[in-house]
């Protein structure tokens, strides 16, 4: 009989246990730092996108008789030591640095937080143990644990976005078990069990949604750390490797012509700078949006 | 459109730290004793040049910090003199006397032992350090010359050769210790035990074993070798690192468990050349004094090496005078930096060869047409002449310029129509997909592997032969290359002993599982060739021999070598005499500064 | 709970975290397809030699088995011996340990002192000219490669003005201090040597101010935000019409409660601050533990790299609970959290 009513009466729980859904757009999302974030990222993201037809050049082609040139209106980023258009680069580049932010945000957020929200439905032993887990990979040093993956795996572009999920997605396992342990003795949930809605819908339909928001928040937060520990890996020849235009490749080819060429490094490095500065602000709008100690204030 | 980034970068940079500075002097005010002021004089001059820069500043904090304001000032005072040692050190202001300071990267360096070390940095430490038995002067490799030995003779006895050396008498250790031939059994007997790197130059080239090293008198050491090695190969061995006589009596005194003091020589030096090491601090540096009991002394009594990674720190260094000497700089950085007033460059041949390895093993590279017309399409001189600035030689056969044979041939330079027609002859017309093998970081000499792969795999595309670069850590690509899994691998070869045979014996000999063999290149008669040419005692007949086979395995080897590098390094205008030795060293006891 | 209880399993915990930790570490080791004794002997080793220095190494036996002599010798103090130096691990982590622990501290001390007041000044005149100043200047750090910032610092300030040393610990030729904790800093002033002392202190600056510029960023918002909470604007008010000077109600009624959300980042922070010196260390030839890691994981060199992890874990997890007793201490309504 409970599975027979199961269906209506999940389905009329589950608007109440959507709470948020009936809000507007809150007040802080509309910030204009903020907004100035989501306006960036709009934009690099449009970029990396039309990559192909807006790149003058492709960012592999080179023309050494070319190399070394100052911003010019042909290359109006200059070219690097090879003569390639450091503009084409830096946007083929902005494909390379979003997609590993969402590879390993996307990732490291759906095996964390599968993990925190069984860790803390299940409690108990399950509980403890997946923790623990949790614990040993806080507690390496992320860029370490990052060099000895590519060390062992060899260095390249998909071995540094697992290295840096394998450190990213505790963060994600303790917010969701926060959660859950938070909504477990809600009474929708208690109600939702008590029918006897299987234990993964329960999940997924109504523990999931409810615990969405702080994931938000560190997910946005996440996207530029990965941007930023994706580049310093490929600095120190972990990373992504050349000729592939990555940002950080990019600066650590420059590096050697800091104090000739500076373009070389500064241009890729503003780009990581807005870009992750970016997320930052997206990150700062969310969290503000969703703590209601501050949101009155601003 | 033309803007200027390095300004505006400084500014705003320039801006933030400034006041991070302030507030760090703020900081550290409490923490410094005002007594240390009256020490220091010189720098005063220097500090109150930078101190409105910090006060101005400060200044802009607000008023909580306007207080503090000479205190600041006060601060810079006294920290200034390194600032002024900094900027006299050049003159000689307060660093000792007659030291030289080589900025380099040392982060390869094993051991300083002579028997273990066998990478770049140790090598160049360790020639300035020991003496062998023989030795080249300067850049000539072809005329041995005396060293610890004043004289030696090579004996055919019917089934074997008999060297024997006759040493000095007057040298000496740094301990004072004399030259003694047990000193040399020793030497030679601990390398082939130790069995490091390096030893299978005695054990593997000159097939020497324990028993081969006698001393028959206390001056007088006598060798003996199987025939099918070669007694002038053993000879440029020991003009090499690995030939190093150490001092018996120290040596032994600092073994420990049978270790044959190799835990010792580490960090010490038990040598007669004109340096000891004074200490080795690993990732940092090492220190070099002058050896009082040489027979040469050096002209500068102490050098330090430093470890300095960031070749850009390198050209910072040797613009303010701060390095005498500048290791890795990229051929822009030389170019650059000569602009300055008081650098230079020295220009430092050597004996490496960068080249392509196919492997035969793999089609349709088999096909020696295939082979040919890569060798046909690659743009060598627009790789030595834009990509290297000139920082390498065009050359295309596997004795490099510099050995004894080398041959001067380079036949080839881009033809896209040539190398059209030799695919079509080879049934591959339309090109094909393969793997170009590049190890990551940057090669010697200063340009990035990658640079060297994608301008190689831009040339290939003209073709129609698309390579794919698979950038990975030389060790990787080497375990690949070793196991005949390369397609086509572009890496760097140096010969281990200067003598041709070093490089033809591992480019012909299947057998000798070097490069013939990871290329899966199997060519018998390359390989009789090159043994004969090796044992060959008359050098007019060895130079025909050599020449007929470099021309032989340059046509039909599975090689495409594409430059020669020279090495530049960046100078302080007052060194005089520093000369780098293709080997890989320099004579650093030659070195002076007017 | 006692305080010695909670002392003993959070000990306890620590022992099963390395555990933890080095398991994975060696497991990661063990993936790798490059075989170390060819990374360690280069190009031109015989077969033989290779084999030989398997053997030495242990490399020749299984897995699990490797696992259980590395766990042997761990319980002994003993992390084997570094493929890349030759020397036993705790022989080199000993000497790269005290550069980078220096290099840290000075770089936490620096966004403390930065910090704390930047995050406070920003709350007072919140939505003012400091606060957006403090917020901009935040939100570069967090986002800024610091790599990158090292490298233009160097060029800056030694190139172009000649002002700070380009790297290294201390000007050539100048002697150590008397190793007794191998932070120089601290050697010199133990033993009085004024000359070291200053020298040393100049060359940490210029690294520390870089690598301590992401904690600066990380601590003045964190300061920021809790400063808001603990001090609501009205409070101000009220307090500013009964005559208090601004300056003692903020540090009377704001400055004490928002130190404690703080202190808990400093913890983490310190971690951040170990693995940003991987960076640092690199662009200020600073000879660390973080030049130490990169140089031993391009060569493979495991035993070293396992090493560095497990030191790196452990300071972590006493940063932690250094941070947690501490925060016992300071707010008296929580007693040790387990």
């Amino acid at each position: 009989m409970a599975q027979a009513i199961s269906p209506d009466l999940d389905a009329t729980l589950t608007p109440a246990s959507h709470p948020r859904k009936r809000r507007r757009l809150p007040a802080p999302l509309r910030s204009p730092l903020t907004m100035a974030g989501l306006g960036i990222i709009t934009v690099f993201v449009i970029l990396a996108l039309l990559a192909p037809l807006l790149a003058p050049y492709e960012p592999q082609q080179q023309k050494l008789a070319q190399r070394l040139k100052p911003p010019t209106t042909e290359h109006f980023l200059g070219t690097d030591q090879l003569g390639r258009d450091m503009w084409s680069r830096l946007l083929w580049g902005a494909r390379i640095s979003l997609t590993i932010g969402l590879v390993v945000v996307l990732s490291a957020g759906i095996f964390g937080t599968t993990l925190g929200l069984i860790s803390g439905y299940a409690g108990g032993i399950v509980d403890e143990a997946l923790m623990r887990l949790t614990d040993i990979f806080f507690s390496f040093p992320a860029l370490i644990l990052a060099m000895a993956i590519a060390g062992a795996l060899g260095p390249n572009l998909v071995n540094t976005m697992i290295a840096i999920a394998v450190v990213t997605w505790p963060v994600y396992a303790r917010l969701a078990r926060a959660q859950v342990l938070s909504l477990r003795e809600r009474e929708f949930i208690q109600a939702a069990i008590a029918i006897g809605v299987p234990t993964p819908r329960v999940l997924w339909r109504h523990l999931l949604p409810n615990s969405l928001a702080p994931l938000l928040v560190q997910a946005s937060f996440d996207m530029g750390a990965a941007i930023l520990a994706a580049a310093g890996l490929s600095f120190i020849g972990f990373g992504a490797q050349p000729p592939t235009p990555e940002w950080g490749v990019m600066i650590s080819e420059g590096r050697k012509y800091v104090g000739t060429q500076p373009w070389l490094s500064l241009f890729p490095a503003l780009a990581i700078l807005m870009t992750v500065a970016a997320f930052n602000l997206i990150g700062d709008g969310l969290r503000d949006a969703l703590d209601p100690r501050l949101r009155s204030e601003l | 459109m033309q803007i200027n980034p390095s300004k505006t970068r400084a500014l705003t940079l320039a801006g933030i730290l400034a006041i991070l500075v302030a507030a760090l002097g703020l900081a550290a005010c409490n923490g410094v004793p005002a007594n240390v002021q009256p020490t220091i004089q010189a720098g005063v001059q220097t500090a109150q040049a930078v101190a409105p820069t910090i006060a101005a500043a400060a200044t802009a904090l607000g008023p909580t910090v306007n207080a503090a304001v000479g205190t600041v000032q006060a601060q810079v005072t006294q920290v200034a003199p390194t600032i002024a040692a900094v900027a006299t050190q050049a003159a000689g202001g307060q660093q000792p006397s007659g030291a030289l300071v080589y900025a380099n990267n040392i982060d390869d360096i094993v051991s300083l032992d002579p028997a273990i070390a066998y990478e770049f940095s140790g090598v160049l430490i360790d020639h300035n350090v020991y003496e062998g038995l023989v030795q080249f002067i300067g850049a000539d490799l072809a005329n041995l010359k005396p060293a610890l030995a004043e004289k030696w003779d090579i004996k055919d006895a019917g089934d074997h050769w008999e060297l024997t050396f006759t040493l000095r008498d007057d040298a000496k250790f740094s301990s004072g210790n004399p030259v003694t031939a047990d000193d040399v059994v020793y030497s030679i007997q601990r390398a082939i035990a130790l069995n490091k790197s390096p030893a299978f130059l005695y054990t593997d080239i000159a097939k020497l074993t324990q028993e081969s090293v006698t001393a028959k008198d206390p001056k007088t050491v006598v060798i003996t070798m199987p025939k099918d090695a070669s007694p002038q190969a053993l000879l440029t061995i020991f003009t090499f690192t690995l030939g190093g006589i150490v001092d018996s009596k120290e040596v032994k005194a600092h073994e420990v468990n049978g270790d044959w003091g190799s835990g010792w020589l580490l960090d010490h030096s038990a040598g007669t050349g004109p340096y000891v090491i004074d200490h080795w601090t690993k990732d940092s540096e090492v220190l070099l004094k002058a050896n009082p009991n040489a027979s040469v002394q050096p002209k500068i009594a102490q050098v330090l090496m430093k470890h300095v990674p960031e070749s850009n720190n390198q050209q910072a260094l040797l613009e303010k005078g701060d390095a005498d000497i500048a290791q890795n700089l990229t051929p822009e950085q030389i170019a650059d930096v000569t602009t300055k007033p008081g650098v230079a460059s020295v220009k430092g041949d050597s004996l490496l060869l960068f080249y392509i390895g196919m492997n035969v093993g793999v089609k349709p590279l088999d096909n020696p047409k295939v082979r040919e017309a890569i060798r046909t399409v690659i743009d060598y001189d627009g790789i030595t002449k834009d990509l290297l600035s000139g920082n390498g030689t065009k050359w295309q056969t596997m004795i490099p310029n510099g050995l004894f044979g080398a041959n001067s041939d380079t036949p080839f330079q881009q033809d896209v129509a040539a190398a059209k027609a030799l695919l079509k002859e080879a049934g591959v017309e339309n090109g094909f997909e393969i793997e170009l093998g590049v190890p990551s970081g940057a090669a010697p000499g200063g340009v990035a592997w990658a640079d060297l792969a994608a301008k190689v795999q831009s040339d290939l595309d003209q073709i129609g032969i698309k390579a794919t670069i698979q950038q990975v850590a030389q060790a990787e690509l080497l375990t690949n290359y070793r196991a005949q899994k390369g397609q086509l691998t572009m890496i760097l070869w140096g010969p281990d002993f200067p003598d041709p045979d070093a490089n033809v014996g591992s480019w012909t000999d299947y057998a000798a599982k070097s490069i013939a063999y990871r290329n899966a290149w199997d060519d018998k008669q390359a390989a009789a060739d090159g043994r004969a040419a090796a044992l060959e005692t008359d050098l007019a007949k060895r130079a025909a021999e050599y020449k007929a086979l470099t021309e032989y395995v340059l046509h039909n080897g599975p090689y495409a070598v594409l430059y020669q590098p020279t090495q530049l390094f960046g100078v302080r205008s007052n060194v005089q005499g520093f000369e780098w030795n293709p080997m890989g060293y320099a004579d650093l006891w030659t070195v002076s500064k007017q | 709970m006692s305080f010695g209880t909670f002392l003993l399993r959070r000990l306890i915990g620590i022992v099963g975290v390395l555990i933890g930790v080095s398991i994975i570490t060696f497991a990661i080791s063990h993936l790798a397809t490059t075989d170390p004794a060819i990374a360690a002997l280069g190009d031109h080793a015989t077969d033989e030699q290779l084999a030989q220095f398997r053997a030495e190494y242990g490399l020749d036996k299984s897995a699990p088995e490797q696992y259980l002599i590395y766990a042997q010798n761990l319980l002994q103090g003993n992390l084997g011996v570094s493929i890349r130096t030759r020397r036993p691990v705790v022989q080199d982590l000993l000497q790269y340990f005290p550069a980078t622990l220096e290099l840290a501290m000075a770089a936490l001390l620096i966004a403390l002192l930065i910090g704390i007041p930047a995050g406070i000044w920003s709350a007072v005149y919140r939505n003012r000219l400091p606060d957006h100043l403090v917020r901009i200047f935040a939100l570069v750090g967090g986002s800024l490669p610091i790599f990158w910032l090292g490298l233009i610092a160097v060029d800056v300030f030694y190139n172009e003005w000649s002002l700070l040393p380009a790297g290294g610990r201390l000007d050539d030729f100048l002697p150590p201090p008397q190793n007794l904790t191998g932070m120089y800093v601290v050697d010199s002033l133990l033993t009085g040597n004024l000359k070291t002392l200053e020298n040393s202190l100049w060359h940490l600056i210029l690294p520390a101010l870089v690598l301590g510029y992401f904690s600066t960023s990380v601590i003045a918002r964190m300061m920021r935000s809790s400063m808001l909470e603990t001090l609501p604007q009205d409070y101000l008010r009220t307090a500013r019409a009964k005559g208090l000077t601004e300056f003692a109600v903020i540090i009377k009624h704001g400055f004490r409660n928002a130190l404690i959300p703080t202190l808990t980042i400093i913890g983490i922070t310190f971690g951040s601050l170990l693995a940003g010196a991987v960076l640092t260390e690199t662009v200020f030839s600073w000879p660390g533990l973080g030049l130490y890691a990169t140089a031993s994981a391009i060569s493979l060199d495991f035993p070293a790299v396992m090493g560095v992890t497990l030191l790196a874990a452990l300071v972590y997890m006493f940063g932690n609970l250094v941070v947690d007793i501490a925060y016992g201490f300071l707010d008296p309504r929580i007693r040790h959290p387990s």
